[in-house]
């Protein structure tokens, strides 16, 4: 299992790909693709959604379960990965490259982990 | 680790009170405690949390005959219930979530009735190699839910009926439902009620987990938060909106001429409508797009706003016929 360095980690099993100050992509783990199994389909959010740390930004069906992305920062969805609407397994196959949303204008985090402290905390 | 049992068995039959209620006992699970939830549903299809009602269903049939669509929180595919069908739920935090014990109480329940019953992959419990119950899951803010049909003695017909219209016509991005051999269990033995099944999966649960269950109270239950997800569940938005944008278009020839009538549905409302035709008169074309427009995506809606509308008089009729006919 791989977590890149540049990248940050919610307990919640997100990444967080920050661009500038306020604006950062987002996505799922290569933990959490592997802890869910195979996904069929990703709700996802919309394009000038406010959005808040520790809420749902989106959810995702997979063999196993439909579950939450929970949200790591709190802003504003600036763009929205909707190549991921036809291709969901891209999620499973290259979960750092499958951003899922832009969020711009952040105003808030939630307690984010380093690559070391996030596989600690997932023990893997 | 579970050290505590509840069941709870619901009388209503309403699926949408049903669903509220699935969600609050989950949303309410503790530490340790598991709750054994069933439940039954009148003449209902039930899709998947992201399914499109009309590729799945025929839902003006089903409207038609008196039945409901209800989207349950979990995944997957189309399902029909009626009373010959018993649903299962157990809720849990999500760390108490142990789907192979769980399924374990399926199988143990059908041996004390004597059936003989075997897990295949996650989603689906077989007896002689046909399905009898279907499993789906859910996992939300630290609680989770595995919940599945149980059939015992469901109208297959029906079952037939209502699912799986051919979808030529209907492009649209969501979950398919797999197609499965399914098989009512009193084929294995005939006598077997809901009752019955109900006794054999208490008393499996409580074998398979080591303890007592006790019963739920509905008294205890907050009336006021079941409403409100009832409301969520019961709701056009819900059940029908809750979907990415997708297209449908039908076509047919009449006597004045061929028609072709393309819509573009979002959050269940026709965003846009195209009409193409070869008619001589064509004055009806640009009026009925207009009055389609902003209209529920669902037939007798649909026909209602054709009716109304002076230019298609002389049409009406036959755009409404078209209309009806349609696996939607």
């Amino acid at each position: 299992m791989t977590f890149p360095e540049e990248l940050k980690y919610s307990r919640d099993d997100e990444w967080v790909k920050m661009l500038d100050d306020t604006t950062a992509l987002v996505g799922i783990t290569d933990y959490a693709q592997s802890e869910m199994g195979d996904l069929v389909f990703i709700n996802l959010p919309v394009a000038g959604d406010a959005c808040e740390k520790g809420v749902a930004l989106c959810d995702i069906e997979s063999v196993k379960a439909v579950s939450d992305v929970v949200c790591p920062v709190t802003g504003e969805v600036a763009e929205v990965n909707e190549e991921l609407a036809d291709a969901p397994e891209t999620l499973n196959n290259d979960p750092y490259g499958a951003w899922i949303a832009k969020i711009e204008n952040i105003s808030d985090f939630e307690e984010l982990l380093t690559a070391e402290e996030y596989r600690a905390y997932r023990n893997c | 680790m579970i050290r505590t049992l509840r069941y709870y068995m619901e009388s209503g039959t309403d699926p949408y009170k049903n669903l509220a209620l699935e969600k609050y006992l989950t949303e309410t699970a503790q530490e340790g405690v598991c709750t054994l939830y069933l439940w039954q549903n009148r003449h209902t299809v039930v899709i998947g949390r992201n399914q499109n009602a009309w590729q799945e269903c025929r839902t003006t049939e089903l409207a038609k005959d008196g039945g409901h669509l209800a989207r349950r929180l979990s995944g997957g595919g189309a399902v029909y219930h009626d009373m010959g069908n018993l649903n299962f739920t157990f809720c849990v935090r999500t760390q108490d979530y142990d789907l192979r014990r769980q399924q374990r109480v399926i199988v143990e329940a059908c041996r004390l009735l004597g059936i003989p019953a075997e897990i295949s992959g996650r989603n689906d419990v077989l007896t002689d190699g046909r399905k009898f119950s279907g499993n789906s899951f859910y996992s939300h803010d630290g609680c989770s839910f595995h919940n599945g049909t149980l059939l015992l003695n469901v109208d297959m017909a029906n079952l037939g009926k209502y699912l799986n219209p051919s979808k030529a016509k209907l492009e649209s991005k969501g979950v398919p439902s797999v197609r499965s051999r399914v098989v009512n269990l009193c084929e294995q033995k005939p006598e077997l009620s809901v009752e019955m099944m109900e006794k054999a999966m208490i008393a499996a649960f409580e074998t398979v987990y080591g303890c007592r269950a006790e019963p739920l109270c509905s008294a205890d239950f907050d009336q006021r938060r079941l409403h409100e997800l009832w409301e969520g569940f019961s709701s056009w938005d819900w059940n029908y909106g809750k979907m990415r944008p997708f297209s449908f278009s039908c076509s047919a020839k009449f006597d004045w001429g061929e028609i072709t009538l393309e819509f573009a549905v979002r959050d269940g409302l026709c965003e846009d409508v195209s009409v193409y035709t070869d008619a001589m008169e064509t004055e009806f074309v640009a009026p009925l797009r207009e009055g389609l427009c902003a209209c529920r995506f669902a037939v007798e809606d649909l026909c209602a706003r054709v009716r109304s509308l002076p230019e298609c008089g002389a049409v009406a009729e036959d755009l409404c016929a078209l209309l009806r006919e349609q696996d939607i």
